[in-house]
Order: structure tokens, then C-alpha cells, then sequence
């Protein structure tokens, strides 16, 4: 177990990413996740969307990378959550960053709120939490 | 069929199912592949995206991110717009819209390279929302497992629409 101190509203260090055409692809095939949204355009717009969109698993590793930051080296991702609350499109930035919001769980459980946000106008798009224990 | 009777059918179908455990192999993960994953996912760290590093480890959302194991699936198990038949319960041949609510993920252990992984997952939750026709809110149990044992647990939403 570590002896940083964390405390209380601290902040999470930022985890970024910009998902383009290539980087849905490669994870849709990796994942095997043909849904259209994630790729073709005109089917997405049909769908309602601007265009297409990342894949909430997609949203998940980056929430996740957040968790794993700030847990530290070998540290223990428990529990990772998150709510999509808006779409975000194909070339976006996507940066989660979070606070934490309480320490001295079981086992040194610490648990941190995150949030995604995307693009220029730092929509909210994905909300959540992590359960860490920090190495 | 107008849309609102496929939401009802949805919600129909969705209540008949619920509790239904079912079960789904995603075969044996390859370093290799939770590797190609892992560099997908714009991860950099070594352990994760090389898997000839001695301490390499399977990005513990590769598993939960499957939608199906190897070798995939026939032309005749999708829907027109790509997703899976049976992928969101209770929605199969009807032209309704499928969107990801979110997910909770529990880690128990953590998955293997070399390990054999069996997914078991039931519909828990059926919610009609919002105003006018609204949408479906479906909730799913997950249980991903090997022979060692559960690995992880996950609760999935789907938005019907």
C-alpha cells in the first residue's frame, strides 16, 4: 500500500485521446463491433447523430487510464463506471479528468469521480467513477 | 410498423426475457490480440501493448469489450445496421435505434492470456423513459469467467429508442 497522501478533492491528472477514422476502425475490428454508427457516416446522420461516434467501450479504457494514472505503479484498478451523456464524434479530443471523493475504503480503497469531456466546447460527455487502491 | 409499437414490442419481450441467464464463449485470449487491443485504445505502456514484455498484462477492459470471440460471426447473425441480432435483448428484426448507456465494471481477477473465457449474462432491467415515446432502458448482468473463476462483472445499459 502506498504512503502518498491523498486527500479528499484532489485532482485526478488528465488522460487525453482524439479517436479518428483509424482509431474507431482498429477497435471495432479488435472488438469485433461492426455497428454503423462507428463508421459510416451517412448512417449515423440517419440515426440522429452528427456523424459518427466512439464506442462507449472506447470511453471505458480512457476512464480506466485514468484510474490506472492515478492508482500508480502497482497500484489495483477495482471498479470502473461510467454513464454516456452525450455522443462524441470522430476526431475529437477527449480528455477525463476527476477529483477524488473519498479515501480509507476497505483495503485502502480510494474512490475518484471522473468525467469526460470532448472537443472544443468541453461538452460532457461521459460521467463516472473508479474504485482504486494505490500502489 | 410505427416506432412506438416497436418500442412496446421491445419492452414486451425485453419483460418476458428478464432474468434469463444465457451463456456466450468468447474463446481463448491471445496476448497477442489484447496487445493489438491495447494500442487501439491509445494505450503506450509497455506491459500492456507488448507481449513479449516480462511483465505483460492483458488490458483488463479487452474482455469486457468483446463483442464476440474468435472466428466472429456469419452475415446472418447481424442487423441492418451492424450490430448483433441477440447484442441488445429483445430487439431483434425490428428497425428500432440502439445506443450504449454505460457500463459498471468490477474487476474479481484478472484475465490471461491462455485463458478460455465464458461470458453468462441476463436481462435485470427493463425501463420505459423519457417523454412522448421516449425510449427503453434496458439493464444487463454480466459475468465474465474462466476456470479459475469469475474475473469480472459488469452492468451494461442499453438505450432503445
Amino acid at each position: 500500500m502506498t504512503d502518498r497522501h491523498i486527500s479528499v478533492g484532489q485532482a485526478v491528472l488528465p488522460v487525453g485521446l482524439t479517436p479518428d477514422a483509424i482509431t474507431l476502425l482498429r477497435f471495432g475490428a479488435v472488438t469485433r463491433n461492426a455497428h454503423r454508427i462507428h463508421y459510416d457516416t451517412e448512417f449515423a446522420r440517419s440515426e440522429g447523430l452528427a456523424g459518427p461516434v466512439v464506442m462507449a467501450q472506447l470511453h471505458g479504457c480512457l476512464f480506466y487510464r485514468a484510474a490506472a494514472q492515478f492508482a500508480g505503479e502497482g497500484g489495483q484498478v477495482r471498479e470502473v463506471e461510467w454513464q454516456n451523456r452525450a455522443p462524441a464524434g470522430v476526431g475529437e479530443r477527449l480528455v477525463v479528468t476527476g477529483t477524488v471523493r473519498s479515501v480509507g475504503g476497505v483495503d485502502g480503497e480510494i474512490t475518484l469521480d471522473l468525467v469526460e469531456r470532448c472537443g472544443s466546447g468541453d461538452v460532457v460527455c461521459c460521467r463516472g467513477r473508479a474504485v482504486v487502491v494505490p500502489g | 410498423m410505427f416506432r412506438n409499437a416497436e418500442l412496446e414490442l421491445v419492452e414486451e419481450r425485453a419483460r418476458a426475457s428478464l432474468g434469463t441467464w444465457e451463456r456466450r464463449s468468447l474463446g481463448v485470449v491471445r496476448a497477442e490480440d489484447a496487445a493489438e487491443f491495447a494500442r487501439a485504445a491509445g494505450e503506450s505502456t509497455p506491459r500492456l501493448v507488448d507481449p513479449g514484455h516480462a511483465d505483460f498484462a492483458v488490458h483488463p477492459m479487452y474482455v469486457v469489450s468483446l463483442l464476440r470471440g474468435a472466428p466472429g460471426a456469419d452475415a446472418s447473425e447481424f442487423r441492418p445496421d451492424g450490430m448483433y441480432r441477440d447484442e441488445v435483448p429483445g430487439t431483434d428484426g425490428l428497425g428500432v435505434r440502439l445506443m450504449a448507456g454505460g457500463q459498471a465494471v468490477r474487476w474479481i481477477a484478472a484475465a490471461r492470456a491462455g485463458d478460455r473465457i465464458e461470458l453468462r449474462r441476463a436481462l435485470t432491467g427493463v425501463e420505459r423513459k423519457g417523454s412522448g415515446e421516449g425510449f427503453v432502458l434496458l439493464t444487463v448482468e454480466k459475468v465474465y469467467g474462466s476456470v479459475r473463476g469469475t474475473l469480472v462483472e459488469v452492468t451494461e445499459r442499453f438505450i432503445v429508442r
